[in-house]
């Protein structure tokens, strides 16, 4: 196995508050990686981190087998890094299939002048466009929509357009933060489905989620992240069983319902 | 989308004109009218597609006009040759603004109005090649292939044949990579740049390609007018392109052309009721922007919408369902 994503004392320091602090973690090729943590915990500023919409203030990237330095987000895509937003960041003007013939941007080359004299690689190349965006609308099972203004679509269906539009290029890693945010039970249920198969395709994903029955079922490996600092990393079920994540989201201090505390209190009293 | 058929017709109609109107005072306005719809539809790719305010339009449609005049008068240049350096040097002096590009909105549209203001100053002040406040007389008609657009119906069609081409080539545009890049910039920059897209590099594009279509548009218009001064390329005429867009409706090429029409013809149109024509064109200008936000490309979906929902009145009722829900 070779880590396709390899950080290295990653850190982001806005002012006085440190929203990721020398973070190691790396995202083996083929895996779907889950990050999880309470809201705070610095998962977005790290993906923002990745995809170079910030830069860092300590430490390196490293993506397959090169050093991200301070490489913009173009050529970061370019290089096979694409995303999805935690707030829906669509083209809203623009219809479904054309808010994924943009997600292509990186894998294609023609420019003004020959699409002004429409060259037979430029015709070539739109006709090749149009079939890889339709064939990324119809896997995530959108093709039906495809002429629909994005703006004007249910919000799953949004989701879903933003996940084609990562995906259309076939990218080596798909950075996605929180895909399933405001999806029903089914829609999760498919979600869980769809990154399989984004995974079957050979994709790689590294995905910040707070639906845990999401993180739990899609996931290879999963790292907990808590005020900006790493808590823990391994498989789903070491995760589940970390006394260190439980405290994160639950707090310290021991809580009891009500029958164990009588309970404790009849076993004390017994026992005098 | 539009039918080949609707071009074929609208171009035929653009065809007929001169020859219904024979008066070459009105001949020699619709020529000025096709220069406007030039500078509106390289104005459109900047505004409607690419979201970028800009008030330097008049500039590069001036540096255009002076390369050209200066190119034949002094230098003796044929004017094909001239015309495709006016087109050149106004997109090669658009990559001043690259350092600028990236400004939000209201800042880029005041940086690109001081851009204007700096080229008014340097074509007034700079009198060796500009003639300064005295201008450039007797720009010579326009050549091709030795024959000579003398009538004002001739310079009509050439100015026509460059219209048509360039509306052409930015519908070519629109429907590209690069017109998409642009749309996308548009909407979202952060989405756009994790797409792939570099936002100067698309900026700075958009803007050499509006220059150009500026500055052969100066080129046309030098010619066709025949003598330049500074003052017709002023910030003024930046803001007058900017309301033939808005007004024609933002994002839509055919509407940059009838805006630019429009705002060309209406005034002398309204020449006969004196005085007053200033003051009735700005308030038509106000009564368009208050009915249709999408300018007059905007208004016929509204009007069809109004004819769809229209009940005939019963009981005296009219049509209530028909109010604007924007």
């Amino acid at each position: 196995m070779t880590a396709l994503l390899r950080t290295d004392q990653l850190s982001c320091r806005f002012g006085g508050l440190v929203a990721v602090s020398s973070v190691d973690l790396s995202v083996e090729a083929g895996h779907v990686h889950g990050l999880i943590g309470p809201n705070g915990a610095g998962k977005t500023t790290f993906l923002n981190l990745i995809s170079g919409h910030i830069r860092q203030t300590g430490g390196t990237i490293n993506f397959d087998g090169q050093d991200l330095g301070s490489m913009p987000p173009d050529l970061r895509a370019a290089a096979g890094i694409r995303r999805t937003f935690q707030n829906l960041r669509l083209f809203r003007e623009m219809t479904a299939i054309e808010n994924v013939m943009v997600g292509l941007h990186a894998n294609t080359r023609s420019e003004v002048f020959s699409s002004l004299i429409r060259t037979s690689a430029q015709r070539w190349e739109e006709k090749d466009i149009a079939e890889r965006a339709r064939a990324a609308l119809d896997f995530v099972g959108l093709l039906g929509s495809a002429n629909t203004v994005a703006g004007s679509l249910s919000y799953g269906h949004q989701r879903l357009l933003e996940i084609a539009r990562a995906f259309v290029g076939k990218p080596k890693l798909i950075l996605a933060d929180e895909p399933a945010a405001g999806l029903n039970g089914t829609e999760a249920g498919q979600l869980v489905g769809l990154i399989r198969r984004i995974q079957a395709a050979g994709v790689t994903m590294m995905l910040v989620e707070h639906h845990m029955e999401v993180v739990m079922r899609a996931c290879d490996r999963i790292t907990v992240l808590n005020y900006g600092k790493k808590l823990a990393d391994g498989s789903p079920a070491d995760i589940r069983d970390h006394s260190g994540v439980i405290e994160a989201y639950l707090g310290t201090k021991p809580v009891y319902t009500r029958s164990e505390h009588h309970r404790t209190a009849e076993a004390r009293h017994a026992a005098h | 989308m539009q039918s080949t058929a609707v071009r074929v017709f609208v171009l035929a109609v653009f065809a007929v004109v001169p020859f219904i109107q024979t008066n070459t005072y009105w001949q020699h306005v619709f020529g000025v009218a096709l220069i406007g719809a030039i500078l509106a539809l390289g104005l459109q790719l900047l505004i409607g597609m690419a979201g970028l305010l800009s008030l330097g339009q008049g500039a590069f449609y001036g540096i255009g006009a002076y390369v050209s005049a200066v190119l034949t008068l002094r230098f003796g240049m044929p004017f094909t040759l001239a015309f495709l350096a006016a087109g050149l040097v106004a997109a090669l002096s658009s990559l001043l603004l690259v350092p600028i590009v990236k400004l939000p909105g209201s800042s880029l549209a005041v940086a690109t109005l001081g851009f204007n203001i700096i080229m008014y100053l340097i074509m007034l002040n700079e009198d060796w090649a500009t003639g300064g406040s005295y201008g450039l007389l007797n720009v010579p008609l326009p050549r091709i292939f030795g024959f000579e657009f003398t009538t004002e119906r001739d310079l009509y069609f050439l100015i026509l044949a460059v219209a048509v081409l360039v509306y052409l080539a930015l519908d070519r545009l629109t429907h590209s990579r690069f017109g998409r890049a642009l749309k996308a910039i548009s909407q979202d920059e952060d989405a756009a740049r994790a797409c792939g897209i570099s936002i100067i590099h698309y900026k700075s594009k958009c803007f050499l390609v509006a220059a150009f279509t500026a500055g052969i548009a100066g080129s046309l218009y030098a010619h066709h007018a025949r003598y330049l001064n500074p003052n017709d390329f002023t910030f003024n005429k930046s803001i007058e392109i900017l309301i033939m867009v808005v007004v024609g409706g933002l994002g839509s090429l055919p509407g940059a052309v009838i805006g630019a029409i429009v705002i060309v013809l209406m005034p002398e149109i309204l020449r006969s009721s004196g005085e007053l024509r200033l003051i009735l064109f700005g308030a038509l200008v106000v009564v368009l922007m208050g009915v249709s936000r999408g300018g007059i490309a905007g208004l016929a979906p509204i009007l069809v919408d109004r004819m769809s929902r229209y009940r005939p009145p019963a009981g005296g009722k009219g049509v209530e369902s028909g109010e604007l829900k924007r």
